[in-house]
């Protein structure tokens, strides 16, 4: 691929990138969340159209405007989340869409024979006319495998195969995809553990804001200077950060745990300064701050508020405590789209504003207004429908209705994703006021300067459990990333070590 | 990037929508005028106030349900119990009034009429908060749930009557409740008074209370209802409950007015009032809509069947124009949602 550039509405995904896998080749894909890996390997693999650049697949000149002409092609996607019908059997999942018939009729004899022969090349003993749903989750992604297998991919894309699978399942897929290299089959491998990359791959390419930064051999690499690669940049946008005093410990949580999703769970949020927590996706921080909440159940822990132990199961008992929300997805979580303006910022407060049988609607307009004003939301009235609103506008609405329920601590997730430069900024200087009055502020972010210019204190999160808590001061991007990827020092070393083997 | 996108699908959707809204906010009271002023013009008998009042007589037992259904609906659930209802609360009634059974036998000793009311009315709220609760408890869906209430509850106002009617005793407040006041020399039904007014209390819930609030809230996000703090299972029981109530008095309007409790009386009403819900401008998918709608969508079904009496269709036909009603008022929900493929234009990709 060469000079490859995709552009979202507002947004340089990639460019002009420069991309290349040979023959045989297992070729690792890293960088940040955001730094354009997924967008790259749709426009592989057909989901989306590239702007500009040339694509050539075994040499020939390739545009697929659709999944199916890249399938037909020889490049087969395995996504993170599989694309199966739990339902059916293997047998029929494997066939989905390429079914063979004889005549009229499924030729499930044939099918079941393809299918034990494809399965038997990837040393899956299982019977193919069992429901998949019954299979582990390993064993299905191996299925996915054949899967590609059967439409004689000559191109494989893996995107996260592994982060659902356990230490024996990944040596088998690793072994299955060394394999697959042996077979002449080509293999793109996008993940966020590192040390796989560099145990599997033969090549590593870094991607960063969308940009190429390198395609190096993994022999001359090592860990840390991998990390360098994917995050080392400026500190170009600006943060309006002041220290903050560290006031009154305003929410304490103990041992909190939930399942294998959140383990051991302790931390204290303080008056007057920003607590970040980073991780990459699916370490478990929207989990956490769900449970913290009252979203989700917990199985034990405890929640002190201000000092005093409280009992936190629904989100109704989190805000009687003074703690609010602000999720990840604005749309689907946050925001009542067909409402109006007024209505959004009043939904968590009408118990205030009832008075006699009703609500009162001139302390409602009042209310909405103050907060029309305070946080500058361009509305053209009250009434505007939430959903005529900009991102970044949204946003404000959204903080308007927890504001409004004066809150001791307020949690923000990813709270200025989508959003354009000009609403972060003021979004960041809200949040800097809102610490400045007293208010306990949480802050998960995937963006790491976001994340480095604004907290106070950073928690670092990775498997469910928080690897490290950093200051403002300690802080840095190579220290985080050390954390939330599990790369430290002494495994850096070690793997150095065998690597020279 | 999620801002751009819906500032450019603002624009292109600029028109459409226009569109939309005043199909949503003027298209019902339209279609209602437009259709009685054809039967204005070609039926003479349609032109007297008696018939307008006898319209508004019969719209107001279908229009009470629709009341409740509004809720439901708003919330992105359905009841499909409230012709069940309807037909249980009236034999419950007639039972506690005590009368002859149609199919023989008497019963001998009955209660007050007021109290005999009171008592289905209660029973239809419950069994309403009932339903709610296997809907939110149990996370069933509200599609089966009240699909097998109205089983039981036909099945029950079945065996109480021994499948006829319970004709009541003559009873002085009954006949008061569904009878008519003379105002002039015109005579107003008390059901149509008493629906309007129950339409003014569902007005003033849905606009002027929390719980009608959070009837939309729910409706538009029930994520974001959850995460706002708001008691969402409890708004939910509270709605099926509203639901149950508003069945049980139409119900005794429907009693009432016949004098007697049969399980054929709330025949039809469920398809109906789903109709007069969807038809009014309430989305099947929740969050917005509201009672002004419904009201206008039970006139237009009524004057749709009171047409096919006045230029006298045969009566046999007329399951034909409702069923052709109710399939035109999902694609209309459908429409105005612009979610039909084909009707939409394709969007070109914005260049930045």
């Amino acid at each position: 691929m060469r000079g490859i550039t995709k552009q979202f509405p507002g947004v340089l995904a990639l460019s002009k990138v420069n991309f290349e896998v040979r023959k045989g080749e297992v070729h690792a894909l890293v960088g940040e969340n955001g730094a354009g890996k997924s967008t790259l390997m749709k426009i592989i693999a057909g989901v989306y159209e590239r702007d500009e650049g040339e694509m050539f697949f075994k040499g020939q000149p390739a545009h697929f405007a659709n999944p199916h002409q890249a399938q037909a092609a020889g490049i087969a996607t395995i996504y993170q989340e599989l694309n199966q019908v739990p339902y059916l059997s293997v047998t029929e999942n494997l066939f989905l869409g390429s079914e063979i018939t004889r005549g009229m009729r499924l030729d499930w004899t044939a099918m079941h024979r393809k299918a034990r022969e494809l399965l038997a090349k990837l040393h899956l003993d299982v019977d193919p006319r069992i429901q998949l749903s019954k299979l582990g989750v390993g064993q299905q992604q191996m299925v996915e495998v054949a899967k590609a297998l059967h439409q004689n991919a000559e191109l494989i894309i893996m995107d996260e195969p592994t982060s659902s699978l356990s230490i024996r399942e990944i040596n088998d897929l690793f072994a299955i995809v060394r394999e697959l290299k042996e077979q002449g089959v080509s293999i793109i491998y996008i993940s966020h553990h590192l040390e796989e990359t560099f145990e599997l791959s033969d090549r590593i390419t870094v991607l960063r804001d969308g940009r190429l930064i390198t395609t190096r051999p993994v022999a001359g690499l090592d860990l840390n200077g991998l990390v360098r690669l994917m995050v080392g940049r400026d500190l170009s946008e600006k943060f309006a950060k002041e220290k903050a005093t560290q006031g009154e410990e305003m929410l304490r949580v103990e041992g909190l745990n939930q399942g294998t999703r959140l383990q051991d769970i302790s931390f204290s949020a303080y008056a007057g300064e920003v607590l970040g927590i980073a991780g990459l996706v699916g370490a478990g921080r929207t989990e956490l701050v769900r449970a913290v909440f009252g979203a989700d159940p917990i199985d034990s822990g405890k929640i002190f508020v201000m000092g005093k132990e409280v009992q936190i199961r629904s989100p109704q008992d989190a805000i009687r405590n003074g703690i609010g929300l602000l999720t990840e997805d604005r749309k689907q979580q946050g925001l009542f789209l067909k409402m109006n303006v007024r209505n959004n910022i009043t939904m968590a407060v009408l118990n205030r504003l009832t008075s006699g049988l009703g609500t009162n609607r001139r302390k409602e307009i009042a209310l909405a207004q103050s907060f029309i004003e305070s946080m500058a939301i361009k509305a053209s009235s009250q009434d505007q429908l939430a959903m005529n609103l900009s991102g970044g506008t949204q946003q404000k609405v959204v903080l308007s209705k927890w504001m409004a329920t004066e809150p001791r601590v307020l949690i923000f997730d990813e709270p200025t994703r989508g959003i354009d430069v000009g609403a972060k900024v003021e979004i960041y200087r809200m949040i800097n006021d809102l610490a400045r009055q007293g208010v306990a502020i949480i802050m998960i972010s995937s963006e790491l300067l976001e994340i480095l210019g604004m907290s106070d204190r950073i928690l670092v999160m990775r498997g469910g459990r928080i690897r490290g808590v950093l200051t403002h001061e300690e802080a840095s991007e190579e220290n985080i990333m050390e954390y939330a990827t599990g790369v430290e020092k002494e495994s850096i070393d070690l793997f150095k070590h065998t690597k020279a083997e | 990037m999620s801002e751009t996108t819906t500032s450019i699908n603002q624009t292109t959707k600029a028109a459409g929508s226009l569109v939309r809204k005043l199909i949503a906010s003027t298209g019902p009271l339209l279609v209602l005028l437009v259709l009685a002023g054809i039967l204005w013009v070609l039926s003479p008998p349609f032109r007297t106030p008696t018939s307008m009042l006898l319209i508004g007589l019969e719209a107001a037992a279908i229009g009470v349900v629709a009341a409740g259904q509004t809720f439901v609906i708003l919330t992105s659930g359905i009841d499909l119990s409230v012709e069940a209802m309807v037909s249980f609360s009236g034999v419950l009634a007639a039972v506690l009034i005590a009368g002859t059974n149609v199919a023989g036998g008497q019963i001998a000793f009955g209660i007050a009429a007021w109290q005999a009311i009171l008592i289905a009315l209660t029973a239809g709220a419950l069994i309403g908060m009932l339903q709610g609760l296997l809907i939110t408890q149990f996370q069933m869906n509200p599609f089966i749930v009240t699909l097998g209430f109205r089983g039981m509850l036909w099945g029950t106002a079945l065996v109480w009557t021994r499948g006829a009617g319970i004709n009541i005793h003559k009873d002085a407040f009954l006949s008061f409740l569904t009878g008519y006041i003379n105002a002039g020399n015109l005579k107003i039904p008390m059901p149509l008074i008493l629906a309007l007014v129950i339409y003014a209390i569902v007005w003033f819930v849905l606009n002027h209370t929390k719980l009608g609030r959070y009837t939309y809230a729910i409706g538009g996000n029930e994520t974001a209802a959850k995460l706002s703090g708001i008691n969402v299972n409890g708004v939910k029981v509270i709605i099926y409950g509203i639901s149950g109530l508003l069945a049980a008095i139409s119900g005794i309007l429907v009693m009432g007015r016949l004098q007697s409790g049969a399980y054929q009386n709330g025949t039809d009403m469920t398809l109906i009032s789903v109709a007069a819900v969807v038809i009014g401008g309430t989305a099947l998918s929740g969050g917005t809509g509201g009672i002004w709608g419904t009201l206008i969508g039970v006139f237009i079904i009524r004057v749709v069947q009171a047409g096919l009496v006045y230029l006298s269709a045969p009566s046999n036909a007329k399951d034909i124009v409702i069923g052709f009603i109710i399939v035109l008022a999902v694609a209309l929900d459908v429409a105005r949602r612009g979610e039909i493929p084909w009707l939409q234009r394709r969007v070109r990709k914005p260049k930045v």
